[in-house]
Formats: C-alpha cells, sequence, structure tokens
C-alpha cells in the first residue's frame, strides 16, 4: 500500500501525455469526424522529429520543440489540404482507409529513414530525482509534465480567446453558416487538423525526452488516444484531459498491483464498457447516441 | 446476378486446374495464399460491404480460428477435417458475442470497439502462456487430413483451400441473394426506411458478422495447419490492413471483388518485394492513391465504365434525331 502514492503520480505523469495527445486527437476525430489512424505516426514524427533537432541541428530542448511544432504544423496542415480534403463530407470509411494508408507510408518511411533503433531526445535538465514525500519524480518529468501541462493550457487559450479559435468553434457547430459568415472554412479546417497533428507530435517529443522515440510505436497510440477520446467524450476538451488521467492511472495501478504483461488490455476493456453503459462518454453532457 | 455466378465457377474451375498446370512451388504458394486471403476478404466483405459496417477487429475471427485449430491439433492430435470446420464454429460464437455488443454502436464508435476486441485477443494471446504458449506461439501444428492421410505437398493444400474458397463463395453469395442479404443491403442503404419496412436491422447485421466470422475462422483454421505455427501476430493489425485494401481495392459490396482484390494484391506484395525495403512505403501511398483516385474499387470502375457504354449508343441515337 505504500507504493500506493508512487504508481499514482507515475500514472499521472503518463496521463498529461495522453491528455496531450488525445487533445489532438479529439480535435480531429470529435470535431472533425475523421478516423486518424495516422494519430500515433504523428505523435512518432514528433519524437523523431525532436531527436533530429536536437541531437543533428544541435538546438537545445526549447527552440528544438518550437521548430519541431512549426514543422508539424505544417506537416498537418498539408496532409488535410492535399489528402483529407479531398474525402471530408464522404462518411468516415475513405478517412479511415486514407489514414490508414499514411500512417503505413509514414511509419516505413521513417524506418527506412532512421532505423528501428530507439532514439533519444536530448532533455532540457539532467535526469537526477526529486523527493516530495513518499514519492520519487524525475526532474526530466517533472519538467516534461510542466511543459506538457502549459501546451494544454495554450491550446485551450487558442480555441477560447482568438479569432482562430471562434471560427473553429463557428465551423464546427455550423460549416454552412460559418462560411456564410466568411469564414474560410478550408482554411479552418486545415488549421484545426495541424493543431490536433502538432499536440500529438509534441506529447511524443516530450515523451522521447524521458523514454525515447521509435518509428513503430505510433499503432499503440492511435487505439490509446482514441481510447482516451472516447472515455471523455467525441470532441470535449476537459473530457480527454480527465480521459487521459484516468487512462494514465489506471494503467500504473494495474501495472502495479496486478500484471505488467496485460497493462494495454485496460484501455480496450474500458472502452468496451464505457460504449456499453455509456456511449457518449463519460463527461460530455450533449447526449450522442452512437 | 448470373454474371456475377458465372464468373465466380469460372474463376473456382479454372482454379481447380492450377495444380495440374503448374509444378513450381513458389506460384503454388502464391496461389494458396491468394485463395486463403481471398476466403479473408470474401468474408470481411459481408461485413464492410452488405452490412456498411466498418469492422477493424475482423483479425479476432481469423486468431480464434488459427488458435482453435492450432490447439486441437496439437493438443489433441485431431486432423484437419475435424480442425478446420471446428475453428469456423468457435469463430462463429466468438462472432456471435462480439457482434451482441458491437452491433448496437455505428459508425467511428463501431470501428473503434471492434478493434478494441481484436487488440485485447491479441494481447490475452501474448500473455496466457498456460494455453497459447505467450509470444512463443503453439509451433508443429499437424498436417493430417483424415486418419492417417497427411497433406505433403503444397498442390495438396490448395486443393484444400480451394474447397475452403468455393464454401466461402457459396455461402456469401447464397447469403446476398437471399432475403436476409436484401435486407442487409436495405439497412445499408437507408436504415430507417429498412426499418420502416419491417426489417430488423440488427438481426440482419448479426446474420452477415457471425457468417463472416465463421468463414475468417475457416480461413484462420486452415493458415495454422499450413504455416504449421500460431503466434499472437495472428491478431496483427498488419492482417486487418491487408484484407481491408483487398476488398476496397476490389470493390466492396461485390462477391468478384474482394477475390479479384486479393488475387491482385497477393500478387503485388510479391512483385514489390523486389524494391525490398522500400516495399512497404509504396503499399502505404498505394493504399491512398486508390481512396483518391478509386473510391469504388476496381469493380465500381468496372461497372462505371459498362454504364457508360450502355449510355452511349442512346446518346448517339439522341443526336441523330436533333440532326
Amino acid at each position: 500500500m505504500d507504493l500506493f502514492p508512487q504508481f499514482l503520480a507515475n500514472g499521472l505523469v503518463m496521463g498529461v501525455f495522453y491528455a496531450l495527445s488525445a487533445l489532438g486527437l479529439t480535435l480531429i476525430f470529435g470535431l472533425m469526424r475523421v478516423v486518424n489512424f495516422a494519430h500515433g505516426e504523428f505523435y512518432m514524427l514528433g519524437g523523431v522529429s525532436g531527436w533530429f533537432v536536437t541531437n543533428y541541428l544541435g538546438l537545445d530542448f526549447f527552440s528544438g520543440l518550437i521548430v519541431v511544432a512549426a514543422f508539424m504544423a505544417a506537416v498537418g496542415w498539408l496532409v488535410d489540404r492535399f489528402l483529407i480534403e479531398r474525402v471530408r463530407g464522404q462518411g468516415e470509411e475513405p478517412g479511415i482507409l486514407l489514414t490508414i494508408g499514411l500512417s503505413i507510408f509514414l511509419v516505413n518511411g521513417t524506418l527506412l529513414l532512421v532505423g528501428p533503433a530507439p532514439m533519444k531526445v536530448a532533455g532540457a535538465v539532467a535526469e537526477g530525482p526529486l523527493f516530495f514525500g513518499p514519492i520519487a519524480v524525475t526532474k526530466l518529468r517533472l519538467l516534461a509534465v510542466g511543459v506538457g501541462i502549459a501546451l494544454i493550457v495554450g491550446a485551450h487559450l487558442l480555441i477560447r480567446r482568438t479569432r482562430l479559435g471562434a471560427a473553429m468553434r463557428a465551423t464546427f457547430q455550423d460549416p454552412m453558416a460559418a462560411s456564410l459568415a466568411g469564414i474560410r472554412t478550408g482554411h479552418v479546417y486545415a488549421a484545426t487538423f495541424a493543431l490536433g497533428c502538432t499536440l500529438a507530435a509534441l506529447s511524443g517529443m516530450l515523451l522521447a525526452s524521458i523514454y525515447s522515440a521509435q518509428a513503430s510505436v505510433g499503432g499503440l497510440i492511435s487505439l490509446k488516444s482514441f481510447v482516451v477520446v472516447i472515455l471523455g467524450g467525441m470532441g470535449s476538451f476537459a473530457g480527454a484531459i480527465a480521459g487521459g488521467l484516468l487512462l494514465g492511472v489506471a494503467e500504473a495501478m494495474w501495472g502495479g498491483y496486478v500484471s505488467m504483461g496485460m497493462v494495454d488490455v485496460i484501455g480496450f476493456v474500458l472502452v468496451i464498457l464505457i460504449l456499453l453503459f455509456r456511449p457518449q462518454g463519460l463527461f460530455s453532457i450533449r447526449t450522442e447516441r452512437a | 446476378m448470373t454474371l456475377e455466378r458465372n464468373i465466380l465457377l469460372a474463376f473456382l474451375a479454372g482454379a481447380a486446374l492450377l495444380p495440374f498446370a503448374v509444378t513450381d512451388q513458389y506460384i503454388l504458394h502464391l496461389a494458396i495464399m491468394a485463395l486463403f486471403y481471398a476466403v479473408l476478404a470474401s468474408s470481411l466483405n459481408l461485413v464492410v460491404g452488405y452490412v456498411g459496417e466498418f469492422s477493424l477487429g475482423h483479425t479476432a475471427f481469423l486468431g480464434t480460428g488459427a488458435y482453435t485449430a492450432a490447439l486441437l491439433s496439437t493438443q489433441a492430435g485431431m486432423p484437419m477435417w475435424v480442425t478446420i470446420p471446428l475453428a469456423g464454429l468457435v469463430s462463429a460464437v466468438f462472432g456471435f458475442a462480439i457482434g451482441a455488443i458491437t452491433l448496437r454502436l455505428q459508425g467511428p464508435y463501431f470501428v473503434i470497439v471492434t478493434l478494441s476486441f481484436a487488440e485485447v485477443l491479441r494481447i490475452v494471446a501474448n500473455n496466457w502462456i498456460a494455453v497459447t504458449n505467450g509470444p512463443m506461439g503453439l509451433a508443429g501444428v499437424g498436417q493430417t487430413l483424415f486418419g492417417d492421410v497427411a497433406v505433403t505437398d503444397k498442390a495438396g493444400f490448395f486443393l484444400i483451400v480451394l474447397g475452403i474458397a468455393a464454401v466461402a463463395l457459396y455461402l456469401s453469395y447464397r447469403f446476398v441473394y437471399s432475403n436476409a442479404g436484401r435486407a442487409a443491403v436495405a439497412v445499408r442503404e437507408n436504415r430507417y426506411v429498412a426499418q420502416s419496412i419491417g426489417v430488423d436491422p440488427f438481426g440482419t447485421a448479426m446474420q452477415a458478422f457471425v457468417l463472416g466470422a465463421f468463414l475468417a475462422g475457416l480461413a484462420g483454421g486452415f493458415y495454422a495447419h499450413y504455416i504449421s505455427f500460431v503466434g499472437p501476430e495472428v491478431f496483427r493489425f498488419a492482417f486487418m490492413a491487408t484484407m481491408i485494401i483487398m476488398v476496397l481495392l476490389g470493390g466492396k459490396g461485390t462477391l468478384i471483388g474482394p477475390l479479384a482484390g486479393a488475387v491482385i494484391v497477393t500478387v503485388l506484395e510479391e512483385y514489390l518485394r523486389e524494391v525490398q525495403e522500400l516495399r512497404l512505403t509504396l503499399f502505404g501511398l498505394i493504399v491512398m492513391a486508390i481512396v483518391l483516385f478509386l473510391p469504388n474499387g476496381l469493380m465500381g470502375f468496372i461497372a462505371l465504365r459498362r454504364e457508360q457504354q450502355a449510355a452511349k449508343p442512346t446518346l448517339n441515337a439522341a443526336k441523330e434525331r436533333t440532326v
């Protein structure tokens, strides 16, 4: 029982990154209705390009973070303008296939370029643990969590306080009315996709500074992000955060007390139960029947 | 309908002659894999093409079938004529259980929850060492057909998988052109209209789902015996992606489409082996190109061309009249 606070802390740390990545997906999947199976690959690209800019270009962690954010936003924008836009409004199926194709392409393209070895992003501070009573957290983790929380707040402000954010909210309420009001919805969709993509990539880069980035990690991350989005409710900002923390803690507890091997099963069992008993998600007020 | 049936019959008859015409083991292996995938793609097509819901968890049934056959063969020493049908039946039972839960959902929820089931099964197969032997898998699956007749060469396996393919196509054909199949299409096209004329969407979807699971289980059982090894990777997403690409390339909602897709993709994958490392990267690009430029698959393209051909003479006649 004395390990409980430690498991809780570990779970919350992981949860922040799940939340960050799921926040990206809740924009793309929950609002834009693109069932994006390449989401984990954006996460992976974030880690890999983070490794590239810190190790090869010799940037420090924070300027690397900015470069990666700009790069991945551009990638997201282009993917939306050239691929997703062409299947918009045709239901989920073409989008699913397109993103599966994209994910196969990105994984194998990355494998081809950088190989399967794990890549470590150079962190901003030294390893070294900090102790808070019974809990030990490394400085690196604490910093990454701090950056993650700052990003979540930043995304929230972007959506709530800026003109672009207002245009996004209008577009997803009623695209027709929004375009009648002079909003260029094509740009808004692309910007939303780019934002979602960037959030996933930054989550990937932050985690790669704690653990390491690997070309093949994407599939599981995609699935977990879907799990979190469904847990929290489609398109719900707070839901994605709560869902991410919940998944992180549940996994840490299960891994700590039951069995390490079956950790990944948790998310899927949760999602099956949620869809059976509360299909609108745990935190969504709007009832949206599946 | 008759055209579709005749093409299917001609395909099966042509395939039956193959082992007598070709002795090259490598080509026979390719043909076996093509037919194996044809069964899988046809079974997925029942759900994707006729129910109209996008299942990403079809590997659950393939894997269940493969593990069932492998366990029956390695633990109880049962021959193929028992294990493969039993693999289908066990998968069908799984299909019923999973369908009872998942078919209540639609759209993206259905996609994710079916995928979740396949992932849960994969993780269980990976960790339940006592039964599945974990990541080591079950090796040395027997190759006896019945009694003490063993299948030793590729031609024998080819005939077995051809038999399974014939069963799969026959059952699919009977289902698609039965009242249940037509009801499923009605639900796919418009759920509410179908309901208003007395079609039970859940019931019809369930029939297609269980039939699809049964056929995928047969394919899985065959796979276990042919490869003679089953590991957790039968549940992997790679299998799923291949199946989907076959169904969509060929054209979903047609019986010939998945068959054509299976043959093309199997050959294409082998052909791309020449460019080793680029293979999967190119594969991803091809998938994207299909979605963008061939959204209804090859059969959709052919149907479109036929319609255009049919429309042309009337257009010309109309022109002549105006002149």
